[in-house]
């Protein structure tokens, strides 16, 4: 056919636009496709769509009021972006968060990376054609907001990392379904069965039935002829490339170069839990489906073990320093200092020592960073937040072209971006 | 021997069947589903909803129009106006509107309240039809207050230890 | 040119010492706290305030000193220990930080839990050292005393139970106020601030307690609750009630002026302003504001579109051909009173004026010349003489800085240290004084004379003799001569002359006078012979600029009142701004075409204008004002304009565009400003035009009461006049006659009766400070607008039941 076009004197190649409204595209990416018949010559990707101007209006807050836009970046692993966007303030201020707070962390950036790795799951398979997956991947996506909605009140935005700890301690109680016309007796109790203690039992259980629905996925998918050809040998990203393309996390690991922060340079808890890190060795789309599948079971480890030091030890989730971090409400109605410490930190927040830090964390998506610079007042001098899926997507054009135009579907679920962290 | 199993397997979609056969198994699971809206997934007592304004039980209103939650709201949804009461020369808000449409729901105006005014309650399904509906005003957040009063005092004495 | 103020200061002594390691310098006999403020060391205080007396009784600047290598067992206050060369300061040593935590800790002890509803909130010095200096939780579990607050009048609020007792506020009122209306009484848990007795603050200062008071024990009672200090947007701005033109920040809300506080300025205000300048923001939201275009249509007046309404004018304005004149509010910015003269003057008339209160321009008025002492040095002179003045109220911060120098003379205390204050030495300027009544100084007086206003110019003639002026104009030379020749006023004169610098103050009752000419030529013979400089108050905030920008005219203003033209404009004026309102009415009835251009659409201007512009007022619009120093002051529009209100600078443009007045085809206001610039840098001339002759003398018949009409200090223009707080205050006198005993009892007005005054029904008060022959009715009033004006005889008779 291009044969055809040719001998007709007309051009070779044309150029063809894919999204800003596609629902492949994962958001608003606009991919500006130079094309010879299916064969993709050259990809653009054009970004911004989304950008909302999340650094700037940063500093214009006071520290502590913009931990609710880090959830809005990348919006499907909402807790680490808030973990690398407190450990900065928490780097310039000298503060650290009691241990407690830290497990805590730890747990819930398991738990997010679960949920980003699910979402990914599902979608790329939804993507690739497998639509059972997704059903799946979402249903225990469910368990696990409940998780988020009974510690931070909310499923997803949840605001729960502050400087200084988090924002409450886990709840002693599960949050149970009701009876209702269609559920109840044992039916109620069924469902509810991993709901009787506290939230802590709850995730333990999740995590142990976890494996099992890990299994379920890779049934349907790992050894599924469709989904081989659809992601073996596409998008073959060789070790150097990755390093010179300044990719993170799987993206990296799926190259097999053995990359990861919370071993490299452990945060948190990280030092003390025991999980491997799991590495590709083609660099292609299927290794990375690997790494991430295993990265789940990885973190059902890490939430085992979080969940077994917590119900251990218990105490403060926040530092008593009320400089930094707001009285309690008790303390507030009776003591003057602690009122005027909460009245001072929630109208001017606190002022943290000029310099500037970087701190970043091993989001799901790879390395989330969050560089800042104090010159002494209440509010960021400048904030920049490195995304990975920002770089990841900036690799497109090396990656991608000479591929099929089905392939670039694969490549966007494989580079797994949100568009709330490219854009920010 | 290893590349005819292989081919055998291949051949007969032993892959494909296995995941069918995962697929199949759930047909005969109870559902996972709900019948939302006449039943819905477990709330938390720590939801954050739909906004209120509460009053103590004397019917006197909380707010005090201190102004911290307008000051600590990051999206800038709130605005007070505030003068002595006409009655008792109290310090009271004349307006009291929230945008909802900027508000990001992430609870520091509750968390910044000094007298638990107000609150961000655990309804989550309401809607508005006309634009400028989004703005809700004093009397409508009070309102909201008085008719789930109860449902927000017994979620804030459940959380009570953790706040 | 008269005597300056010669700095006689001695070069000042430095002493060398170290604070936190750093090495430090300041001059000999300052406190640590002044040389660490200087060189930008923090150091947490709530008593010291760098312009009030050191008090020492926060405790909360606190800091260890070693001196000779030895550290001082004690902690030392910061504010009160004086620095001495080898001194090591620390302020941030671990036991300099336990004191000032610890102090912290015992001021928080009795402070109500306030802060959600204090208006201080934000803005609170306490919050501030607490979050920077103090602990995080109390360890008090005791009940909190609780101090019962006491209503100080309707512009500072109270809420003493939050008092720390660093009593800033007790100071300000004694030393700067110089009303000494607070103090504190009791001890230990008992101890309070109040004013003894429940009274009202009658300082016109007293909005500065406001300012001082670090905690939220004193707030402004205008603000109460209306917004905290973050969401307050501070534009810098003046105050427009005084020529002085005190530097201002005003605050806004959503473009609603809610405040004002001051705005530091040495040669100006320093760090105070007086309540009209503080609280006259109130007025900008009146009732009548004007907001949109009116013109009179069929004898209605109905609302318009500016273009409507401007080309109405246009044609009323075209009709009247050159018969027009123009009376401008001494408060209009120079820009506008440019653009206005140039519009009348374009027209063919001559007739615009801003003096309204000035009833003799034999001599051409009032000059708008600027102080020839400037109002910084007037703070160091050794002697004043204040002629027809009540300081305090025509200008309250020109008051305080004669009131500083009545307290502090420079030539006797060389230091400029003012933390060298004692009340035991005082010895301050010499301060004399001639007016029409006794007014009431906060400051004690070398000298007084009270002349009824028929007899004012013979008491200066006396006082000119005593100097030994001559005249140069022969009615001046005979009256001189003829004058009495009195030993107090050799006296007087001779302390002017030996003081090393000395001014002539000159205020109200003389620019008021019917005899103006005659007094200020004294008053400036006075000044020269005694090598004083002079200093005449001029009335109204931009009366300097206006007078540079040719906004006036050598007939003043009378010449329009005398013969109402056919066309008349109104510049921001009411006929309460003039010295005989009927006299306005007149004019405004009078002229067959009425135009109000201004801010307050009263129902005297529904009644009889043909059209109604309205216009911004000064802190809603961009313009320049010049103070009595001749500072140039440009500004930049603080407030929003209410409703289709215009400045009045764009109304001008588009007035004078329709007419086709040559000079208004200027794009903006920088045009303008460019064009005027020349001007407003030039000195005003002050000298009496050559060939000017005096007028004839008058004298009053025998046994007839003159009238003395000083203009409440709360009802200078209309703005001050419509803001109720001001109003509410007691300074602001209801409409009285105020009488000596004698002239009461003469006419039958003692024992509670009213009084008749040429048919005006007012109350009567026995007033000592009032001299025999006069009656003291105050001008600005509505009761008081059918009354002649300042030195005029009145007929007063009781009012029989």
């Amino acid at each position: 056919m291009a044969d055809s076009i040719d001998q007709a004197g007309e051009i070779r190649s044309y150029t063809m636009n894919f999204g800003p409204q596609h629902p492949a595209a994962h958001g608003v990416l606009r991919l500006v496709m130079e094309m010879e018949g299916e064969t993709i010559i050259r990809i653009d990707p054009h970004v911004g769509l989304l950008h909302r101007g999340t650094e700037k209006l940063a500093e214009s807050k006071p520290f502590n009021h913009s931990i609710g836009y880090m959830d809005r970046l990348d919006y499907v692993s909402m807790m680490c972006n808030e973990h690398a966007y407190v450990r900065a303030i928490e780097q310039l201020v000298g503060v650290t968060p009691p241990e407690r707070a830290l497990w805590i962390r730890t747990l819930f950036d398991e738990v997010t990376r679960i949920l980003n790795h699910l979402m990914w799951i599902g979608s790329n398979a939804l993507d690739l054609g497998a639509m059972a997956v997704f059903l799946y991947a979402f249903r225990e996506r469910e368990e696990l907001m409940d998780v988020y909605e009974a510690v931070s009140g909310t499923r997803m935005h949840a605001t729960y990392y502050r400087p200084g700890g988090v924002y409450r301690d886990l709840p002693a109680k599960m949050i149970q379904y009701k009876e209702s016309r269609w559920h109840k007796g044992k039916d109620l109790k069924r469902m509810n069965a991993w709901r009787e203690g506290s939230m802590l039992d709850y995730l333990e259980a999740f995590a142990r039935d976890f494996q099992h629905k890990v299994d379920e996925y890779e049934e349907l998918l790992t050894d599924n002829r469709i989904w081989k050809q659809r992601t073996v040998d596409i998008g073959i990203v060789s070790p150097e490339q990755a390093y010179a393309l300044g990719m993170t996390g799987p993206m990296l690991r799926g190259s097999g170069i053995e990359w990861d922060l919370r071993k490299k340079q452990p945060y948190a808890k990280y030092a003390e839990v025991d999980f491997d890190i799991p590495v590709g060795t083609h660099g292609d789309c299927y290794d990375r489906y690997l790494v991430r599948v295993n990265e789940m079971r990885q973190s059902g480890r890490i939430i085992l073990q979080c969940v077994d030091w917590l119900k251990k030890n218990p105490g403060p989730v926040m530092i008593e320093n009320y400089k930094v971090a707001p009285p309690k409400r008790e303390d507030m109605k009776e003591s003057m200092e602690a009122l005027i410490h909460w009245f001072k930190l929630f109208t001017e927040g606190f002022s943290v020592p000029a310099g500037e830090t970087y701190a970043a964390v091993e989001a799901p998506k790879g390395e989330f960073g969050c560089y800042m610079i104090s010159d002494g007042a209440n509010k960021p001098f400048r904030v920049h937040l490195r995304a990975p899926g920002f770089a990841h997507l900036s690799s497109i054009n090396e990656t991608t072209a000479g591929h099929m135009l089905p392939d670039v579907v694969a490549m966007i679920g494989t580079y797994d971006l949100v568009f709330g962290e490219v854009d920010r | 021997m290893k590349r005819v199993t292989e081919y055998l397997k291949s051949l007969l979609l032993l892959e494909l069947a296995a995941g069918l056969w995962v697929t199949l198994k759930y047909l005969f699971k109870p559902k996972y589903t709900l019948r939302f809206p006449m039943e819905t997934i477990p709330r938390s007592v720590r939801f954050r909803g739909l906004h209120a304004l509460r009053r103590y039980p004397n019917g006197e209103e909380r707010c005090i129009a201190c102004k911290l939650c307008e000051a600590v709201c990051p999206a800038l949804a709130i605005t007070i106006d505030s003068a002595p009461r006409a009655s008792d020369g109290q310090r009271r808000t004349t307006r009291y509107d929230i945008d909802l449409f900027k508000c990001i729901y992430c609870g520091f105006c509750e968390e910044s309240c000094p007298v638990d005014s107000i609150v961000l309650t655990d309804i989550l399904e309401y809607h508005m039809e006309r634009r400028g509906e989004n703005v809700i005003t004093k009397p409508q957040l009070l309102a909201m207050g008085d008719r789930f009063e109860k449902s927000i005092a017994a979620n804030r004495a459940q959380d009570a230890a953790y706040r | 040119m008269s005597a300056q103020p010669k700095d006689t200061a001695p070069p000042v002594e430095m002493v060398e010492f170290e604070v936190d390691g750093h090495p430090v310098s300041a001059p000999k006999g300052s406190m640590i706290i002044q040389a660490t403020d200087a060189a930008k060391i923090p150091v947490p205080r709530f008593c010291y305030h760098e312009k009030l007396p050191i008090a020492a009784n926060c405790r909360q600047c606190m800091v260890e000193v070693e001196m000779g290598g030895k550290l001082v067992p004690k902690p030392q206050p910061a504010c009160a220990t004086p620095i001495a060369p080898g001194m090591k300061v620390f302020t941030r040593s671990p036991n300099a930080m336990k004191w000032q935590r610890n102090t912290m800790e015992f001021l928080l002890i009795n402070h109500p839990l306030d802060c959600p509803i204090c208006d201080q909130g934000g803005e609170c010095e306490l919050q501030d050292i607490s979050m920077g200096y103090g602990r995080s939780v109390t360890r008090f579990t005791e009940r909190k005393r609780t101090v019962t607050d006491e209503n100080i009048g309707p512009l500072v609020a109270t809420e003493m139970t939050r008092c720390i007792h660093c009593t800033r506020c007790v100071r300000f009122v004694g030393e700067i106020a110089g009303t000494y209306e607070m103090g504190d009484m009791s001890r230990g848990d008992s101890h309070v601030i109040g004013t003894y007795i429940g009274r009202t603050i009658e300082s016109e200062l007293s909005g500065n307690v406001i300012d001082v008071c670090p905690v939220g024990a004193l707030t402004d009672k205008v603000f109460q609750f209306k917004a905290r200090a973050w969401e307050l947007i501070a534009k810098p701005s003046i105050g427009y009630h005084d020529a002085l033109g005190s530097n201002l920040w005003l605050h806004t809300k959503r473009g609603q002026a809610l405040r004002a506080v001051p705005r530091d300025n040495e040669a100006i205000n320093e760090c105070w302003l007086s309540d009209r300048d503080r609280y006259s923001h109130q007025g900008l939201y009146a009732d009548d504001r004007a907001e949109k275009p009116l013109i009179r249509k069929g004898g209605e007046l109905v609302e318009v579109g500016w273009d409507e309404a401007i080309a109405f004018v246009a044609d009323g304005l075209k009709k009247a051909g050159s018969d027009i004149g123009a009376l401008v509010a001494p408060m209009t910015s120079c820009e506008e009173g440019a653009l206005l003269a140039q519009l009348v003057r374009g027209l063919g008339s001559d007739r615009i004026d801003h003096r309204l209160r000035v009833q003799d321009f034999s001599d051409g008025g009032p000059s708008g010349a600027t102080f020839e002492m400037s109002v910084e040095d007037v703070a160091r002179v050794s002697a004043a003489l204040i002629i027809g003045s009540n300081v305090r109220h025509e200008m309250p911060l020109l008051n305080h800085r004669l009131r500083h120098a009545s307290r502090h003379d420079a030539s006797k205390h060389p230091a400029s240290n003012p933390a060298h204050y004692d009340i035991s030495e005082v010895h301050g300027a010499k301060i004399f004084a001639i007016n029409p009544v006794r007014f009431e100084y906060n400051f004690e007086l070398a000298g007084e004379k009270v002349f009824a206003p028929q007899d004012f110019v013979d008491a200066m003639l006396c006082t000119a003799k005593a100097a030994g002026v001559q005249g140069d104009d022969r009615a001046l030379a005979e009256a001189i001569a003829a004058a009495d020749d009195k030993e107090d006023a050799r006296q007087w004169v001779a302390a002017l002359r030996d003081a090393p610098s000395s001014v002539v103050v000159v205020g109200d009752a003389v620019t008021q006078h019917p005899q103006a000419s005659w007094l200020r030529v004294l008053a400036r013979a006075i000044a020269e012979a005694t090598n004083s400089a002079y200093n005449e108050l001029p009335s109204g905030a931009n009366a300097v600029g206006l007078a540079r920008v040719g906004a006036q005219s050598s007939s003043g203003a009378k010449a329009i009142f005398d013969h109402a033209p056919k066309a008349l404009i109104t510049w921001q004026t009411g006929s309460q701004d003039a010295s005989v309102p009927a006299a306005y009415d007149k004019a405004r009835e009078n002229a067959e075409f009425y135009v109000y251009a201004g801010a307050f659409a009263c129902d005297g201007v529904k009644r009889t204008a043909d059209a109604v512009l309205p216009l911004g007022l000064p802190p809603e619009i961009d313009g320049t004002w010049v103070n009595v120093d001749g500072i140039v002051q440009a500004l930049a529009a603080g407030s929003a304009l209410p409703g289709e209100a215009r400045p009045g600078w764009k109304v001008l443009r588009a007035l004078g565009a329709a007419l086709g007045v040559a000079g208004f085809d200027f794009v903006d206001l920088k045009d303008v400003h460019a064009r005027i610039a020349g001007d407003l840098s030039g000195q005003g001339t002050g000298d009496r035009g050559p060939g000017q002759r005096l007028p004839a003398r008058t004298t009053a018949p025998e046994g007839v009461l003159a009238r003395v009409a000083t203009v409440g200090i709360y009802r200078t223009d209309a703005v001050v006049r419509r803001a109720k707080a001001l109003q509410a205050h007691p300074l602001n006198r209801a409409p009285a006659l105020r009488i000596c005993a004698d002239d009461a009892r003469a006419l039958g007005l003692l024992g509670g009766v009213k009084a008749d005054v040429d048919g005006v029904t007012l109350p009567v008060v026995i007033d000592a400070a009032v001299p025999k022959g006069c009656a003291w009715i105050e001008a600005g009033f509505a009761a008081t607008a059918a009354l002649p004006p300042h030195g005029a005889a009145l007929s007063i008779k009781a009012v029989t039941a």
